[in-house]
């Protein structure tokens, strides 16, 4: 039976590393997804699960253990934050062009500098053209979720492909919350063995990432181009399957939320969802048609979803948790993607970006309000007054105004 | 620890060959051959890992190589890491009853920039956790498959991209090379029980350590000195005699440390001056005798710090 639990995404995702079996992880430690670690390592203490856990040196060594684990036929795991991200980079274009589909668990953090312990995307973005699939958890039942349907799609034969499931630090990585953790027959059901087509086999032995010369490079490109492809068909087929199976229905690529008659969306990914949609909940009362996208892919990027969802709309105002300096459009990755995707149709949207939510601070009821009412003022002058706009730093409006009249006149009763 | 069975001369070493022809290494090249003697010696049960360097470009170069076991390549930077993350792989897989293989030798092929410069971090690692993988260092004294650039491997004195002579800089390279043995079996790793040089012209030495390496459980480590044409300028046809002259002279010292103890392989009667080593290398023909002197002083430190009790040249 599925046990209801409290804990966080990093507890969700050790209970689905403990149900798919994992036979080797790497550590070290960066906060905030180190205690995704230290709970395997609790259950490996107690007998709980069987896995050799290996103390790597840095993130660069975990990439590289839990990539030589793959290739030994394990399933392997690792994860990171922030700068520990991007100490990897080395490796991560090999792990995935060597179609090995370890999974790593990213919990965000703010690159240094400054210092800074709180989420913002950018340190996972970083990795967009190394050939990682990867998407954003909202919460501690999705990163769960998410975890068990990569397993299952990284790892599918014609895929073969390494995993990132990514959560926002702190929000989603260390908030306690209620979650259901599957039963052991229900993951068997859902997801089999690794049983890689090759292995490092005395029995059977091949060589694994020869050079090459310059013509046979493009040939193999061209099929890590293809498989990107392939992905998204499976993504639809696992992400309804795992649906049957547990009884927890996801949107395959991008979650609608109060779009039906919306004239404007927020488009964003992650955490940050959670009060989004409560703060359309007063921006509807006050007359707003306001919903929301939320990514759950970043790669492959949802383009073909987004290209039949966001004509319905007239504007989207795209909200970048990360930093892209001097990306077209002066905002974030996300922009530049959701802009790319719809570019060539004649019915496209108005799309405007914001960035907020930076440095791990939580976009507020009151900085929604702020982007609904620019991107109002967006929908009344027929075009887009200003590219992209750093929330608090920029604003071209002073804010919410009927929301923030109605507040004031709430807090006016109260006195 | 299972008992390594020892070749005691060429016509007992096993005919099979694991590393074959079909490669596009140089004319007599050290570092093919060390290949080829180790994993003649390690035998079917084996991995290699090849973090980048001469043995990873020369060797696979169209998609191929010319092993008969599997060989992955790694890195130049995280050999000893994808070495662990193997071990850790089939020590696991095999105690889950995933696969009914046979624990497999595991052996990194590293070069000296893979082994104790950039991939010195993942080396040390993995022999600080107790790895079951046999590490070895192969080592043609530069960065060779860049075109020769001076690593911490390179002697002193020794011209390479990175360090020509000129008159600013006499000598060219003017640091002495780090100690592998040292770094890795000093001490300062506690797993490692055992550790060893070796040289492609003591076959049979050489080959006998890879299997006592290999022997026991836990990390080992080989330094083996491969003399190179290209890089040390030398003829193609005396790489072997290159690589006895320089034990001859003690720019190499074959030895091991068991356990902490130490044992000399082969040690002569009386060391050889160096500069009859310098003279047969292109790459030491500017030396002028003060800088001789330095490096004769060298190896006599070097000999006496071993414990080397012959006749050492005097320092003129």
């Amino acid at each position: 039976m599925p046990i209801k639990k409290r804990g966080t995404g990093l507890t969700a995702v050790a209970d689905a590393w403990q149900l798919a079996d994992i036979d080797v992880t790497a550590s070290y430690p960066i906060r905030p997804y180190t205690a995704v670690m230290a709970e395997v390592a609790k259950r490996i203490a107690n007998g709980q699960m069987k896995c050799e856990m290996v103390h790597g040196e840095g993130e660069h060594a975990q990439f590289s253990i839990a990539h030589g684990a793959s290739m030994a036929g394990a399933r392997a795991t690792t994860g990171s934050s922030g700068v520990g991200v991007t100490y990897a980079f080395e490796v991560y274009s090999p792990i995935a062009g060597g179609r090995c589909p370890i999974q790593a668990l990213v919990g965000d953090r703010t690159l240094d500098p400054p210092g800074d312990f709180g989420s913002e995307h950018t340190d996972c973005l970083t990795l967009r053209d190394n050939g990682w699939i990867y998407g954003w958890a909202e919460n501690a039942q999705e990163s769960l979720d998410n975890s068990l349907m990569y397993f299952r799609i990284g790892e599918d034969p014609d895929i073969m492909l390494p995993q990132i499931v990514a959560m926002d630090g702190y929000f989603v990585t260390h908030i306690a919350q209620e979650y259901e953790m599957p039963d052991q027959e229900q993951v068997d059901k859902f997801l089999p063995p690794f049983r890689p087509q090759f292995r490092l086999d005395v029995n059977n032995p091949v060589i694994m990432g020869p050079q090459i010369e310059p013509e046979m490079g493009p040939p193999l490109e061209w099929d890590r181009n293809v498989v990107m492809d392939r992905v998204k068909a499976k993504i639809a087929a696992v992400t309804e399957e795992f649906g049957k199976v547990f009884g927890r229905k996801y949107a395959p690529f991008v979650e609608e939320y109060m779009t039906e008659d919306a004239d404007m969306v927020f488009l964003l990914q992650g955490a940050h969802a959670i009060t989004c949609r409560s703060a359309i909940k007063y921006l509807r009362e006050a007359g707003y048609k306001v919903g929301m996208c939320r990514l759950r892919w970043f790669r492959p990027f949802p383009d073909m979803a987004l290209k039949q969802i966001l004509p319905k709309f007239k504007v989207v105002g795209v909200i970048d948790t990360n930093t892209s300096y001097g990306a077209s459009g002066g905002g974030g990755v996300l922009l530049v993607e959701t802009r790319a995707a719809v570019s060539e149709l004649a019915n496209k949207p108005m799309i405007q970006g914001f960035t907020s939510g930076l440095g791990g601070e939580t976009i507020t009821h009151e900085e929604f309000f702020k982007m609904a009412e620019m991107m109002r003022e967006t929908l009344r002058a027929g075009r887009i007054i200003q590219d992209s706009t750093w929330v608090n730093f920029n604003d071209y409006v002073e804010g919410a105004s009927e929301v923030k009249a109605a507040q004031q006149e709430v807090a006016q009763t109260k006195e | 620890m299972a008992v390594a069975e020892m070749i005691k001369s060429i016509a007992q070493a096993p005919e099979k060959e694991y590393y074959l022809p079909g490669h596009r290494t140089c004319a007599g090249c050290g570092p093919a051959l060390a290949y080829r003697l180790i994993a003649k010696a390690a035998g079917k049960n084996t991995i290699f890992i090849g973090p980048t360097g001469c043995m990873y470009v020369a060797n696979t170069s169209y998609a191929c190589g010319p092993w008969a076991v599997p060989w992955t390549h790694a890195q130049i930077t995280n050999g000893g890491a994808v070495g662990s993350g193997i071990e850790a792989a089939f020590k696991m897989m095999i105690k889950k009853g995933k696969i009914q293989d046979e624990f497999p030798n595991i052996i990194v092929m590293a070069g000296d920039g893979g082994a104790i410069d950039i991939g010195l971090q993942a080396a040390s690692a993995m022999m600080y956790r107790g790895h079951d993988v046999l590490f070895v260092m192969y080592d043609n004294e530069s960065y060779a498959n860049t075109g020769i650039q001076t690593s911490p491997a390179t002697p002193y004195g020794a011209t390479t991209m990175f360090t020509p002579a000129g008159p600013e800089i006499p000598e060219a390279k003017k640091f002495f090379p780090k100690d592998p043995m040292a770094l890795f079996c000093g001490g300062g790793h506690p797993e490692v029980k055992y550790g060893a040089t070796a040289s492609v012209s003591y076959p049979i030495d050489l080959m006998n350590k890879v299997r006592k390496g290999l022997a026991y459980e836990g990390p080992a480590f080989l330094h083996v000195q491969c003399p190179c044409p290209k890089g040390w300028t030398f003829p193609a046809d005396r790489t072997v005699e290159l690589g006895k002259l320089a034990v001859e002279v003690g720019m190499w010292f074959l030895y091991e440390l068991e356990n902490g103890v130490k044992k000399f392989s082969y040690t002569p009667k009386k060391l050889k001056p160096v500069e009859e080593y310098l003279q047969t290398q292109g790459r030491f023909s500017h030396l002028q005798p003060e800088h001789i002197a330095k490096l004769q002083a060298w190896v006599n430190a070097k000999a006496q710090n071993l414990g080397l009790e012959v006749p050492l040249p005097p320092v003129r």
